[in-house]
């Protein structure tokens, strides 16, 4: 009986960051909704998204699975980098990583790349703005297939990261 | 042992409270980046720490030498960190933040590689390296034109031969270029 007070005390320090964690990670749909509701817009579903996506999943040999599209058009209002950035993370919960963001101040141009870890495979979350259009993606992808694919597409004489840094010049000019 | 038991469960709900919280930042004074960030017109961002360097390292499971190289480079880097700011008009940006920004790094640990100033086109050029032990364990570059502000920021065991091997990385293409322009600097035997 004198331990018995033990039990919601425990329960209660189990389940509170359980719901902390839970509550502060909402996923695609949670980013989708808040982007709906602060920007008045509403997302255009993509029809057949569950063949797309069994589809991608089988002629990539699983190298990409778990597609979410969404898509806003018609976007007109001005979007403050900063806010999109907290709302976006704030919404996608722990465990994701924003690696990349571009933002214009005129605001119609934001790009936000998202990472995260899933076992042996990598989940991509990108939103992007240009101009009056607005794309949510989420994706999973398993690099070993995915490059195994890219490979078969790849010519022999045409090296990205070869071309990756020959495009972009930072003191290229200078040094000449 | 029934405190040991509360002290455990209340120690496992602290540590699980604040793991959503962990953002990974460049360590910069934020201060200086919200300032330049409110007056630039573009920003690029591109933030990998130490998790998401082990995710992209998977990318390259490529069967050559060059690859594997580069992926246990990857895997031996703590953080990359770039920072692009475009502005509108040239002075939106002062050469007293730039020196704030590079003087971040002047610690007994940082030493300055290059030093490059152009008066006449105002571009100006700093690398810098972090040693410990004699070895190269971060970078810094800071290249500064009228209208636009590049900031590099390697963390971890790096070697100027190895900026080469990440140009491929998105974002990074330009450090190829900074590893010619470091190479060229050391040939004609000064700044």
């Amino acid at each position: 009986m004198k331990r018995l007070w033990l039990i919601p005390l425990l329960l209660a320090a189990l389940v509170v960051p359980a719901a902390v964690l839970a509550a502060s990670g909402e996923g695609f749909d949670g980013v989708v909704r808040s982007i709906e509701v602060r920007y008045h817009v509403r997302a255009t579903r993509i029809p057949f998204l569950g063949l797309v996506n069994l589809i991608a999943r089988k002629a990539t040999n699983n190298g990409v699975s778990s597609l979410h599209v969404a898509e806003f058009e018609s976007f007109s209002e001005q979007v403050d980098g900063e806010e999109l950035d907290r709302m976006v993370e704030q919404k996608l919960g722990s465990g994701w990583e924003r690696v990349i963001r571009e933002t214009s101040r005129q605001g119609n141009e934001q790009t936000l790349i998202f990472m995260r870890p899933e076992g042996e495979r990598m989940g991509l979350f990108v939103v992007n703005l240009d101009g009056h259009e607005m794309n949510v993606v989420q994706v999973s992808v398993d690099p070993d297939h995915l490059i195994e694919n890219l490979g078969r597409y790849e010519h022999p004489s045409h090296d990205i990261g070869h071309d990756a840094g020959e495009d972009a010049g930072m003191t290229g000019d200078k040094s000449d | 042992m029934k405190s040991r038991i509360l002290i455990f469960v209340l120690a496992a709900a602290a540590w699980a409270a604040p793991a959503q919280s962990q953002i990974t930042q460049l360590p910069l004074p934020p201060q200086v980046e919200k300032e330049l960030a409110a007056r630039a017109s573009n920003v690029t961002e591109v933030t990998l720490g130490k998790n998401m360097l082990a995710v992209a390292a998977k990318f390259m499971k490529g069967k050559d030498k060059d690859e594997a190289a580069t992926r246990q480079l990857i895997e031996g880097l703590d953080g990359i960190y770039v920072r692009e700011y475009e502005f509108d008009k040239e002075g939106q940006f002062s050469m007293d933040e730039v020196e704030q920004l590079r003087k971040h790094f002047e610690s007994s640990e940082w030493s300055s590689l290059v030093r490059e100033r152009d008066r006449k086109s105002g571009e100006s050029t700093d690398v810098m390296i972090k040693l410990v032990n004699g070895e190269t364990h971060g970078m810094f570059i800071l290249e500064a034109a009228p209208k636009e502000l590049t900031i590099v920021l390697i963390l971890g065991p790096v070697r100027m031969e190895d900026l080469g091997k990440l140009k491929g990385i998105g974002g990074l293409g330009a450090l190829g270029d900074v590893q010619k322009s470091v190479h060229k600097d050391k040939k004609g035997g000064g700044e």
